[in-house]
């Protein structure tokens, strides 16, 4: 058992994201269990086809997360609306990505409203940050 | 002599102050008028300043609160859930702070008076950005450099910093503007 914690940390500072980022990912591990007695951790390529497919968005209309922030996290991204750009996603070209759980869920929150005109489940964030982490 | 100059700009610019006055001859006036010695910002005022620019500015430029009045900040603010087609929800501390930010700092003599009672969301409705723009083409705001009118700093180039003097517009493929 000790072991295996210590294994999990090893592998967690691998991981590009901050010790807080990573106790929100653990809080949504526990929500999605309740919610899902199969539930068997998160997972990197369900993270990814959440990220990548299109849904009919809150306007209306056929959105991606990929619509804004491209097929390739390390590269900037573009506000489809504004044009603005918008930094890379991955933490690993931008290191102050998944720093601030308070971030994370704000993003996730309106993201998931703008792609899927609802909000993600606790497995669905945390497979989405998974995804993300990987990049 | 510089150096000081550029703070001064940039306490007056923190300070709120904005010449909303594109117009060369009302620049002189302008001048006059706001040469008053801006108050330094307390601690506090920076960080509301800060948090208003980095929420509100992560998708848009983080408009100057002058440009409308409290009424349509309020709305804003309120219809935040659906603002221009996407969630742009704050936590509730954050939503508190920047709308008292922006009812402070909205413009007093109001710019929508004449819209018959309608409340105007867009800084482009108001009647005076509709005739100081008013001989801008629509070809010019809608190429891609552009997009729309909501990309005030596409050409006013000092317009994140809160200046939108003539002779400092550069429409991108057109240049400068001659009026």
């Amino acid at each position: 058992m000790k072991y295996l914690a210590i294994v999990t940390m090893f592998s967690m500072s691998l991981m590009a994201a901050s010790p807080e980022v990573l106790q929100y990912m653990n809080d949504l591990s526990k929500t999605a269990k309740a919610e899902n007695s199969a539930f068997n951790g998160f997972d990197a390529a369900r993270g990814k086809e959440i990220f990548t497919s299109t849904h009919t968005g809150k306007q209306g209309k056929p959105m991606a997360c990929t619509s804004c922030h491209t097929l390739n996290l390390a590269n900037p991204g573009k506000n489809s609306l504004t044009g603005k750009v918008i930094e890379p996603l991955s933490p690993r070209a931008n290191p102050q990505r998944l720093t601030s759980t308070k971030e994370v869920n704000k993003w996730l929150k309106r993201n998931f409203m703008d792609v899927y005109a609802r909000e993600g489940s606790a497995q669905e964030k945390g497979d989405v940050l998974t995804y993300i982490m990987k990049n | 002599m510089m150096k000081f100059l550029n703070l001064s700009v940039a306490a007056l610019i923190l300070a709120g102050g904005v010449y909303l006055y594109a117009e060369d001859e009302h620049e002189e006036h302008e001048h006059r008028s706001s040469s008053v010695v801006a108050k330094p910002m307390t601690p506090q005022e920076k960080s509301t300043v800060a948090l208003y620019q980095k929420e509100c500015g992560s998708c848009h430029m983080a408009y100057q609160p002058q440009f409308l009045p409290k009424r349509s900040w309020d709305k804003t603010m309120n219809t935040l859930e659906n603002h221009f087609g996407t969630d742009a929800t704050l936590d509730p501390s954050d939503h508190k702070t920047i709308q008292n930010y922006l009812a402070t700092h909205a413009s007093k003599n109001d710019r929508t008076s004449d819209m018959k009672g309608a409340v105007a969301l867009r800084i482009s409705e108001t009647p005076y950005f509709v005739r100081e723009h008013r001989e801008v083409t629509k070809k010019m705001v809608t190429q891609p450099e552009v997009k729309s009118f909501a990309n005030c700093n596409a050409c006013h180039t000092q317009a994140s910093s809160g200046s939108y003097r003539e002779r400092e517009i550069r429409i991108p493929n057109y240049g400068r503007w001659e009026d």
